[in-house]
C-alpha cells in the first residue's frame, strides 16, 4: 500500500467515530441516521484492517474482536425499542413517550424510543460490517487468529462441527 | 453407528430400555383409553344419533372444524383403536428385541411409539371427520406418519426407499382428495358433507370431484395400479404392518369412499369404475400372493386383494353392498393384524422370514397355531368364524349385480382361499426346517385375543352385524338392515361359498405341485407392472432437476442470469400488458439538469469500461466511479441521505474489492482462448441486454408519470415534527416505517452471519 495510506489509515478512526456520533445525533433533524454512521465506523476500522492484516488490526483495535457481541446487542436494543410499545398496549414501532407528552432533551436531541432503535441499528451495521471485514482480511492472510477470544470460538465451532458429524 | 452410542447401549441399557418401555406403556395406555371411550360411545347409542362438534374453521370458505360420531366413525374408530391397543402391547414386547437385533439403543423407541400414537389419533380424527378439508388434513397426518413409521429402520436403504415410495403414492394421490374438495366448494359453496349430501346434484363437475376423491381413496388401499407402494412398505418392523397394513393406514382409503359414497353414488359410471378396479386388485393381489415366498409379502399382496373385495362391495353399492363392506373392513381388520403379528412372532423365533425355510412349526407353537389358524379361516371365509358372514354378505350382494360379477366374486374368494392355506400349512406343517425357540407371551397373547374375537363372532354374529349396519346406514344415507346367519340349505350364497372352498383348494394343489405358473406372473409383474413406472418417473425427476441446477449455480455469470433474465422476462410481459400512453415521456431538458445529465454520462462511461476493461483492478474501481456519480445525482436530485449512504456503501465496497484484489496473485487475467468461449460471451451479453432493457423501460416509465396528489408522503412530511424529528426520511426509517426497517437489518445480520461462518469454515478446514 501507499505511504499515503500507511499514514492516513491508522489515523482515521477517531474521526469517523466523532462524525457518526454527529450524523447519530443530528440525524434527527438534519441528513443522515444510524445506517449511514455504522457504514462510516466500518469504513475507517475497514481501511484499518486491510492496511494491518488482521493480526495487527487486531492488536491495534481491541473492541474489534466483540464486533460480533456489539451486533447482537444492536439488534436486541432495536427490538426492544421497536416493540417496547407493545408492553403498555400500544402497536409495535409506536415511538415513546407518545406524542404530544413530553420528552427528554439533551442539546438538540430529543430522547425518543425511535433514536433508540437508530442507535441500535448503528451497532448492528457497524459490528456485522467489522465482523466481515475482520474475517475477510483472516482469509487473505491465510493465518491463523491466535488471539485468545477467537481462539475459543474457533474450538467451540470446531466441537459443534464434530457433533454434528457424529449425528 | 458411532462406538459412543453403542457404549450408553452396554453400560446405560437397562435404564434407557426402562424410560423405552415407559413409552411403549404410555402409548398403549393411550389406546387403551382411547378404545374405552370408543366403546363408552357405542354403548351410549353413538351410532344413531352421536355427538356432534362443529366450529368455524375458514368461514369465508364455508369451511366448518366438523367432527362427529356415527356408525361408520364407531366402526372405524373401534378398529383403530382396539386392534391399536393390542397391536401397541404386542410392539411393546417386539419393538426392544427388534432394537437388539439390530444393534440399536433401546432409546430409539422414541422415534417410534410418538408416531405410532399419532397415527392412531389421527385414524380416530378421519373416522369422525365430517367435513372434507378436515378429512384431507387428517388423511395427510397419516401419511406423513407412515413415512416416519416404515422408514423406521433409517440405516436400511430400502426403508428409506419404500418410505419415501408410501409417501409420494399416497400422499400425491391424497392432493387429488384436495382438488375434489376444492371443486366441490366452488360448485356448492361448502365442504361439509353433510350439506353436500343434501345439494349434491349429478353433473361433470360432481363427477370429476367424485373421481378424484376415489383415486386419492384406491392409492390408499392400495388398490390396482397404485398398489405397488404396499409390498415395498413391508420394510417397516411388524408392528407398523401389522397396524397400517391391516387396520388403519390402507382402510383409510375405504373408510373415505364409506364416507363420501352417497357422491360417488350420484353417477353409477364412478361405481362401475370401483367395480373395475376392485376386481383387478383382487386378481393381482390374489395371484401375486400366492407366488410369493417371504411371509410379509404374502400378506401384502393378501391385504391388496382383500381390501379389492371392499371397494368391489362399495361398487355394488346399495344397501347389500354397504352393509357386507362394513363387515368386511371389521373381519378382515381383525384377522390380519394377527396374521402380521403371526408372521412377526414366527420370524422373532425362528430368524427365517421365507416360506421356503419353514414347516412344521405346529409342534413348537401350538398356541400361535392355532389361533392364527382360526384368523386364516376366518378371512378365507370358513364356517364358525367371522369371515364366513363377510363372504356370504359379498356374495349376497354379488348376485344382485348379475352372473359376471357373480362369477367374479367366486374366483376372487377361491384364490383367497388358496394363498391363505398356503401361507398357514407352510409355515406350520410339514417337516420341520429350523429350529423354534419359546416366545414371550406379550407376542402370542394379541394373536389369540383376535383369534378369540374371530370364533366369537363366527358364533354370535349379531354385536359385529348392529356395528355394520350402522356404518352401512351412513354409507347408503338410509337405514339398513342385514341378517347374516347359517343356513342349511342350498342358497346362492351356499353354493358360491362351497365352489369358492373347491376352487381354493384346487389352486392351493396347483400352486404346491406347478409353483413356475405363479412364479411367471409375478415375473410379468415385475416387468411390467407400474412400480417401473414411478421409479422412471423419479429418475427423470432427479435428473432434471440435477440438471437446471447444473444450469444455474455452475458460475457467478449463470446464478446472476437465473435471477436477472426471468425477472426481465417478468416486467417486459407486464409492460406489454398495460395501456403505454403517457408511460414514456420525454421531457424538456433545462439548465438545472446539467450536473445530473453530466454525472450520469460520466456513469456510462464507468460502465462501459467495467464491462470491457480486461484489467483486473480498472474494472472494480470503474464500478466503484459508477456508484459514486450516481450518488452524486442523488445529492443535486435533493437526496442527500440517499447520497450519503450510497456514498459510504459504495466505499467500503471497493475498499474491500481492493483488499482482496491486491492479495491475488499476477496482474493480468487470462482467459481462456477457443471456441468454447464464444457460445458463454454471446449468451453473457443476450442477458445483459434483457435485464438492461426492462430495468431501463422501468426507470422511464416511473419518471414519466407525474405523482400521484395525496400520498402518504405528504401526511408523513406533516406528521414529521410530531414524531420529534425534522429529517422525514430518517423518522420513515426509524418510527414510521420502523418495522420495515427491523425486518431489513435482521435480514442483513442473518446474511452476515452466513457469510462469516462461511468464512469460518475455510479458515478451520
Amino acid at each position: 500500500m501507499s505511504p499515503v495510506i500507511d499514514v492516513v489509515a491508522p489515523r482515521l478512526l477517531a474521526p469517523a467515530i466523532m462524525l457518526a456520533a454527529a450524523l447519530i445525533v443530528k440525524g434527527y433533524t438534519d441528513a443522515g441516521e444510524g445506517f449511514s454512521a455504522g457504514v462510516i465506523v466500518a469504513l475507517a476500522v475497514a481501511l484499518r484492517y486491510v492496511v494491518l492484516g488482521q493480526r495487527r488490526g487486531d492488536r491495534s483495535i481491541r473492541p474489534a474482536r466483540h464486533a460480533h457481541v456489539i451486533a447482537a446487542v444492536g439488534l436486541l436494543i432495536a427490538i426492544a425499542c421497536g416493540f417496547g410499545s407493545t408492553l403498555i398496549g400500544e402497536p409495535p414501532f409506536t415511538h415513546l413517550p407518545l406524542a404530544g407528552e413530553p420528552v427528554v432533551h439533551v442539546g438538540t436531541l430529543e430522547l425518543t424510543t425511535a433514536v433508540g432503535f437508530d442507535v441500535g441499528l448503528f451497532m448492528l451495521v457497524s459490528g456485522s460490517l467489522v465482523m466481515l471485514v475482520r474475517h475477510l482480511t483472516g482469509l487473505i492472510e491465510g493465518d491463523d487468529v491466535t488471539d485468545e477470544p477467537v481462539a475459543e470460538e474457533a474450538t467451540a465451532d470446531d466441537a459443534a462441527t464434530a457433533d454434528g458429524a457424529g449425528r | 453407528m458411532t462406538p459412543r452410542a453403542g457404549g450408553a447401549h452396554a453400560s446405560g441399557g437397562s435404564a434407557s430400555g426402562g424410560r423405552a418401555s415407559v413409552l411403549a406403556w404410555t402409548s398403549v395406555g393411550i389406546a387403551a383409553v382411547a378404545f374405552a371411550l370408543t366403546l363408552v360411545g357405542v354403548a351410549n347409542g353413538a351410532p344413531s344419533g352421536g355427538w356432534r362438534f362443529s366450529l368455524p374453521w375458514a368461514p369465508s370458505l364455508g369451511i366448518r372444524l366438523e367432527l362427529g360420531f356415527d356408525g361408520l366413525s364407531a366402526l372405524y374408530a373401534l378398529l383403530a383403536s382396539g386392534i391399536g391397543l393390542l397391536v401397541f402391547a404386542y410392539g411393546a414386547a417386539y419393538l426392544p428385541r427388534h432394537l437388539a437385533h439390530e444393534d440399536r439403543p433401546p432409546s430409539e423407541a422414541r422415534r417410534f411409539w410418538p408416531w405410532m400414537t399419532l397415527f392412531m389419533l389421527a385414524m380416530i380424527g378421519l373416522a369422525t371427520a365430517q367435513d372434507l378439508i378436515v378429512l384431507f388434513v387428517f388423511f395427510d397426518i397419516t401419511a406423513v406418519a407412515s413415512y416416519f413409521l416404515i422408514g423406521f429402520d433409517r440405516h436400511r436403504v430400502e426403508a428409506r426407499g419404500s418410505a419415501l415410495m408410501a409417501l409420494l403414492v399416497t400422499g400425491v394421490s391424497a392432493v387429488a382428495l384436495l382438488i375434489g374438495a376444492v371443486l366441490l366448494q366452488a360448485v356448492y359453496g361448502t365442504t361439509s358433507l353433510e350439506a353436500l349430501f343434501r345439494s349434491a346434484a349429478p353433473g361433470p363437475a360432481t363427477t370429476t370431484a367424485a373421481l378424484l376423491i376415489a383415486v386419492a381413496a384406491l392409492a390408499k388401499s392400495a388398490q390396482v395400479p397404485l398398489h405397488f407402494w404396499l409390498p415395498r412398505a413391508m420394510a417397516a418392523p411388524t408392528p407398523v404392518s401389522a397396524y397400517l397394513h391391516s387396520a388403519a393406514m390402507v382402510a383409510a382409503g375405504v373408510l373415505v369412499i364409506g364416507r363420501v359414497h352417497p357422491l360417488l353414488a350420484l353417477n353409477p359410471a364412478v361405481l362401475d369404475v370401483l367395480l373395475v378396479v376392485g376386481f383387478a386388485s383382487i386378481a393381482v393381489g390374489g395371484l401375486l400372493a400366492l407366488a410369493q415366498d417371504e411371509l410379509k409379502q404374502v400378506l401384502a399382496y393378501s391385504t391388496i386383494s382383500q381390501y379389492g373385495y371392499v371397494v368391489v362391495l362399495y361398487g355394488i353399492g346399495g344397501p347389500d353392498g354397504a352393509v357386507a363392506a362394513a363387515l368386511y373392513v371389521v373381519a378382515h381388520a381383525i384377522a390380519k393384524s394377527a396374521l402380521f403379528m403371526t408372521a412377526g412372532a414366527v420370524t422373532e423365533s425362528t430368524g427365517e422370514s421365507r416360506l421356503s425355510r419353514l414347516g412344521g412349526l405346529a409342534r413348537d407353537l401350538p398356541t400361535l397355531a392355532i389361533a392364527s389358524l382360526v384368523c386364516a379361516a376366518s378371512l378365507a371365509a370358513l364356517p364358525l368364524t367371522l369371515g364366513f358372514f363377510k363372504d356370504e354378505l359379498y356374495f349376497i350382494a354379488a348376485t344382485s349385480r348379475g352372473p359376471v360379477v357373480t362369477a367374479l366374486a367366486v374366483l376372487g374368494a377361491g384364490l383367497t382361499v388358496a394363498y391363505l392355506g398356503r401361507f398357514w400349512l407352510a409355515i406350520f406343517v410339514g417337516p420341520r426346517r429350523s429350529p423354534a425357540a419359546p416366545l414371550p407371551v406379550l407376542l402370542v397373547a394379541p394373536v389369540v385375543v383376535l383369534g378369540a374375537l374371530s370364533v366369537i363372532g363366527g358364533v354370535a354374529v349379531d354385536p359385529f352385524a348392529r356395528l355394520a349396519e350402522a356404518a352401512a346406514a351412513v354409507t347408503h344415507g338410509a337405514p339398513v338392515h342385514a341378517d347374516p346367519a347359517y343356513h342349511l340349505d342350498a342358497r346362492p350364497a351356499n353354493l358360491m361359498a362351497v365352489a369358492a372352498y373347491a376352487l381354493g383348494a384346487l389352486l392351493l394343489v396347483v400352486a404346491r405341485l406347478r409353483p413356475r405358473i405363479f412364479a411367471a406372473v409375478d415375473g410379468l409383474g415385475e416387468r411390467l407392472g407400474p412400480r417401473r413406472l414411478y421409479s422412471g418417473f423419479l429418475l427423470a425427476l432427479n435428473r432434471a432437476s440435477d440438471r437446471a441446477h447444473r444450469a444455474e449455480v455452475r458460475d457467478l455469470r449463470t446464478s446472476l442470469t437465473a435471477i436477472l433474465v426471468p425477472t426481465g422476462a417478468l416486467v417486459a410481459l407486464g409492460f406489454l400488458a398495460t395501456p403505454t400512453e403517457g408511460a414514456y415521456v420525454i421531457g424538456p431538458v433545462v439548465p438545472a439538469d446539467v450536473p445530473t445529465i453530466a454525472l450520469l454520462a460520466l456513469a456510462v462511461v464507468a460502465a462501459v469500461t467495467a464491462a470491457t476493461d480486461r484489467g483486473r483492478l480498472r474494472p472494480v474501481l470503474a464500478l466503484s466511479v459508477v456508484g459514486f456519480s450516481l450518488a452524486g445525482v442523488y445529492a443535486v436530485m435533493g437526496a442527500p441521505d440517499v447520497a450519503l449512504v450510497a456514498l459510504v456503501v459504495e466505499s467500503v465496497v471497493t475498499l474491500i474489492f481492493v483488499a482482496v484484489f491486491e492479495r491475488l496473485p499476477g496482474t493480468t487475467v487470462h482467459r481462456p482462448a477457443g471456441a468454447g468461449a464464444a457460445p458463454h460471451r454471446l449468451r453473457n451479453v443476450a442477458a445483459g441486454v434483457i435485464a438492461g432493457a426492462s430495468a431501463f423501460a422501468v426507470i422511464w416509465t416511473a419518471l414519466s408519470r407525474p405523482p400521484l396528489g395525496a400520498s402518504d408522503a405528504a401526511d408523513q412530511i406533516r406528521r414529521t415534527p410530531e414524531a420529534h424529528g425534522g429529517d422525514v426520511v430518517t423518522v420513515i426509517l426509524a418510527d414510521f416505517r420502523g418495522l420495515d426497517t427491523m425486518v431489513e437489518i435482521t435480514v442483513l445480520a442473518v446474511a452476515i452471519l452466513g457469510v462469516v461462518s462461511l468464512l469460518r469454515r475455510r479458515e478451520t478446514a
